[in-house]
Order: structure tokens, then C-alpha cells, then sequence
């Protein structure tokens, strides 16, 4: 279970507070989806779910054994980069000193990419990539997966495969499953809950609601009001 | 020309500066630093007029005061977080500030000019000894870090999740770089010692399938064109770093030359196939 506990964070420790006061509790085996206008601080809380950052004040309380993360393309890194699949699957399952090597090939299996496991990540589509980046989440067995906007600049066909795979991965296999979305259509059909971020305030409620009451709602900002 | 003992100890420095160096510089490269490798090339040059003066081995002064100021760019990095090429200058202009100070103030009782050009005459045993040591230490660091590197280049945010420490790391690395640019001055020289570090790279990332091939593909290269500049800067007589620089940029001219023309002659054949 992730807890949010009265977390505030503004990035010079004082106000304007780019998150403030926020509560929250994500049970296990929840698919959240994180969304909200850019800038409000999506990426701020996931990132203080990561530990990348700290909070200004309040807490973020985790019962996460292993979490795996699915980042945004990096274009800057990535192109160019001259490593392999195989290479970047394998050598982060040697980082997490993971001794089983056929882990690597049975991630990549489940996405759907073992047979591109010899090419170079970057003659991968970015729908590819973004399977093979969601195997290396899955290296470890993770009981958490974080995503930060799993389907930006990714193909139909590929963004259909990609929810179907988080899909299952968070009904069949109990893994929680919290996403930042920009996709507010997937939003909907895929999350148990939506979490809506809106001038530092985070408000939370059912994709149905999210769907029929928010997306279609004239109301804007006042709507939690 | 092997019989001469100066050649002798020419050819070993080359040997672990041409392994060395591109094992440095791959990382360096895919995380686009390679100008930090010019800015501690030129904190080398302080280090050995700093050595010379206190009467120490000049490549051993390179290592240390090169390391202290990789250490103070990893260090920097947090202060200057959005103008990271400031860091740099300011590294820079006291590398040159302490250099030019020793050097014009007369006080220096030896030449420091080799070190700035490179001289295959100059490699004296307990240098060799030293450019061993650095090496076979610095090798076996990396091999060591090899993994947690590579992820710092690619996907920093993922080497954290997978527990790298991430900032020991880069400062280890910082030593590393010195510890490249330091064996490697003797021959090579000041002014033209980033191009080793980024050359062979450049031209083995045209041909590389992988990373690991990368990596392999740049030693090779680096030995040619290290070897190449050495033993014709015997013969013609010229400073060694210069000619290698200068084998290095053909090099890298030939594998692009090389590189047009296959993918020309690919597709005209397939167009050939196809009609």
C-alpha cells in the first residue's frame, strides 16, 4: 500500500508549493492513473514516490518491496546509445543482482520482444521501446510499477497492446499499478481510480465518475470545489 | 627501433594509454562530457608544473591535483544545475591560472614543454611504473563498475532504482579520468589528450552493433592510432601526440568514407534486385 500523508513539495522549500497537502491511499493491486494539466505536478509526485525528491513536509509511507519504473522516452540518452536489448536487460538484472538469467528472455517473452533481443534499442519504434522498458520494470518480480505517460508518442496498435499488458499484469498478477496519463481515454478504461491533480490539490475518484462528471463537466477547476 | 630503452618504455605507455583511454572515454562520450576530458587535460598541465615544482614525479602531481579537480566538477554540479558547461570554465581557469603562474614565474627547474606537445623520449622507467599502475588499477575499477556505469550513461534514473549510488559513482569515475589523463600526457601531451579519450569512440560508435562491441572496437582503434602516431613520429621525427590526433581524425574520415560507400553500393544493388 502507498500512503500519502499531508505532503507538501515546492522545489525551493517554500511557497508557491507545487503539491500541497495532499492525501492519498493507493491499496494493493489499485491501477491509479496520475493526471492532470501539464505542470501541476504529476511528475513531482511520482518522482516523490520514487525518493528521487523530498517532501517540503509530510510523508510518503510504502509497503513496496521491489518497485519498477517505466520512464518517459529519454530521447536525449537513448539515441545513439549503441546498447541492445539484451545488454540493457541484462545488465540491470545484474544490477539488482538478480541471479536467475533466463529472467531477462522471460520479460522480454511477456511483452512480446524476445525476438528483437539482439537489435539496438534505438532501430526500436517507440512503441518497442516501450515494451522492452516495461520488461526491465518487470525484472525482480516488482509488487509496485510506476509509469510516467506509458503511451506519449506511441502507435494505436502499440498503445492498445501496451494497456492490454498493464492490464493484466495488474488483474492477473496483483502487481499495483500507478500511472502518470495524458491518455485520458485509457485513463478511464483501465484505472480503478483516477487521481486528479488540480492547483496543488489532489482529488480522487472512480474512472465512471472521472469520465461522465469531469471529461464532460463545463465546470473546470470548480468542480471539486 | 624496440632495442632503444626510451622506445621500449614509449611502446608500454602507449600500450595501457590506447587500452585505457577509450574505456574512459566511451562513458564520457555517451554522456556527453567529452569536453570535461580538454578541461582536465589542461588541470593535468597545473598538476605536473605543481609536481615539477616540489620536486615530485610530474605524473603523479597530474593524477592528483587532475583528480581534485574532477572531484570539484562532480562537486560544482550541484550548484551550477542549469549552466553545468560554467562548470568547466571555471575549472578550467584555474587549471591554466596555476599553470602559467608556475611556469612564468622561473622557478620551474625543468621543462614542462614535452608534456605540453607529448615526447616518446621522455618516459622515464619509474614513469612507466606509474602509468602501469594507474592503468591496471583503473581497468580493473571499471571492469568492476562496468555495470553500474554503463546504466548511469543510458538511464541514470534506473541505475537509482536499482540502488546505484549513483553520486559515489561519478566521483570514482572523476578519479578514473584523471587517472587516464595523467598516464597518458607523457606521450600524447596536453593540448591534443581529449581527442584520444573521444576519437576512437567516435569512430567505433559508426561500426558498433552493441555496447560491448563499442567498447571493443575502440581499443582497437585507439591501439592503431596510438601505434601509428608513435612509431611515425619516430621516423619523421615529429611530437607524437600531434601525429596520433592527426591519424585518429583520418581514421574516423575512412570509417565515415567507408561507411557512404557501403550504404551507396546497398542500395543500388537493391535497387538493381528490385528492377
Amino acid at each position: 500500500m502507498i500512503q500519502v500523508k499531508d505532503l507538501t513539495f515546492s522545489y525551493t522549500g517554500s511557497p508557491p508549493y507545487v503539491l500541497n497537502q495532499l492525501n492519498l491511499e493507493i491499496p494493493d493491486g489499485a491501477y491509479v492513473s496520475i493526471v492532470g494539466e501539464n505542470g501541476c505536478g504529476k511528475s513531482t509526485l511520482m518522482r516523490l514516490i520514487l525518493k528521487f525528491l523530498k517532501p517540503t513536509s509530510g510523508q510518503i509511507l510504502s509497503s513496496a518491496k521491489r518497485i519498477g519504473y517505466v520512464p518517459q522516452k529519454n530521447s536525449a540518452s537513448e539515441d545513439g546509445f549503441p546498447i541492445t536489448v539484451f545488454e540493457m536487460m541484462d545488465s540491470y538484472r545484474k544490477l539488482l543482482k538478480l541471479k536467475d538469467k533466463q529472467e531477462t528472455d522471460a520479460n522480454l517473452q511477456k511483452v512480446g520482444m524476445l525476438p528483437q533481443k539482439k537489435k539496438k534499442m534505438s532501430d526500436l519504434s517507440g512503441g518497442q521501446c516501450q515494451k522492452v522498458r516495461i520488461a526491465r520494470a518487470l525484472l525482480g518480480s516488482p509488487d509496485l510499477l510506476l509509469l510516467d505517460e506509458p503511451s506519449t508518442g506511441i502507435d494505436m496498435q502499440s498503445q492498445q497492446e501496451i494497456y492490454a499488458l498493464l492490464k493484466a499484469l495488474n488483474q492477473k498478477n496483483r502487481i499495483t499499478v500507478i500511472a502518470i496519463e495524458h491518455n485520458l481515454n485509457a485513463a478511464v478504461e483501465n484505472s480503478t481510480a483516477i487521481y486528479h491533480i488540480i492547483n496543488g490539490r489532489g482529488h480522487l475518484c472512480t474512472p465512471q465518475r472521472y469520465a461522465k462528471e469531469f471529461l464532460n463537466s463545463s465546470k473546470g477547476e470548480n468542480f471539486y470545489a | 627501433m624496440l632495442e632503444y630503452s626510451f622506445m621500449q618504455n614509449a611502446f608500454w605507455a602507449s600500450i595501457f594509454i590506447s587500452i585505457l583511454c577509450p574505456c574512459i572515454g566511451i562513458f564520457l562520450v555517451l554522456r556527453r562530457y567529452s569536453m570535461i576530458g580538454d578541461t582536465l587535460s589542461h588541470a593535468s598541465l597545473a598538476g605536473v608544473t605543481a609536481g615539477l615544482l616540489c620536486g615530485q614525479n610530474p605524473v603523479l602531481g597530474a593524477f592528483v591535483f587532475t583528480s581534485f579537480c574532477g572531484a570539484l566538477i562532480e562537486f560544482l554540479r550541484n550548484s551550477f544545475k542549469k549552466y553545468t558547461d560554467l562548470i568547466l570554465t571555471v575549472v578550467l581557469a584555474l587549471s591554466v591560472g596555476v599553470a602559467i603562474t608556475i611556469i612564468s614565474s622561473g622557478k620551474l627547474h625543468a621543462n614542462a614543454d614535452s608534456f605540453m606537445f607529448g615526447s616518446i623520449l621522455t618516459v622515464t622507467q619509474t614513469d612507466l611504473i606509474m602509468i602501469g599502475v594507474l592503468s591496471i588499477l583503473s581497468v580493473l575499477t571499471l571492469t568492476f563498475l562496468y555495470h553500474p556505469l554503463l546504466y548511469i550513461a543510458y538511464d541514470e534514473e534506473a541505475a537509482m532504482i536499482a540502488g546505484v549510488k549513483v553520486k559515489t559513482i561519478n566521483y570514482i569515475f572523476s578519479i578514473l579520468v584523471a587517472a587516464a589523463i595523467s598516464v597518458s600526457i607523457r606521450i600524447v601531451g596536453v593540448l591534443v589528450l581529449s581527442s584520444m579519450i573521444a576519437l576512437p569512440v567516435a569512430t567505433a560508435l559508426q561500426l558498433g552493433k552493441s555496447f560491448r562491441q563499442t567498447l571493443l572496437l575502440s581499443i582497437t582503434f585507439s591501439i592503431v592510432d596510438i601505434m601509428t602516431g608513435l612509431f611515425a613520429s619516430y621516423f619523421l621525427n615529429v611530437a607524437p601526440g600531434g601525429f596520433t590526433a592527426l591519424v585518429s581524425v583520418a581514421v574516423l574520415a575512412l570509417v565515415l568514407l567507408g561507411k557512404k560507400v557501403a550504404v551507396t553500393v546497398r542500395t543500388s544493388l537493391e535497387n538493381q534486385h528490385s528492377a
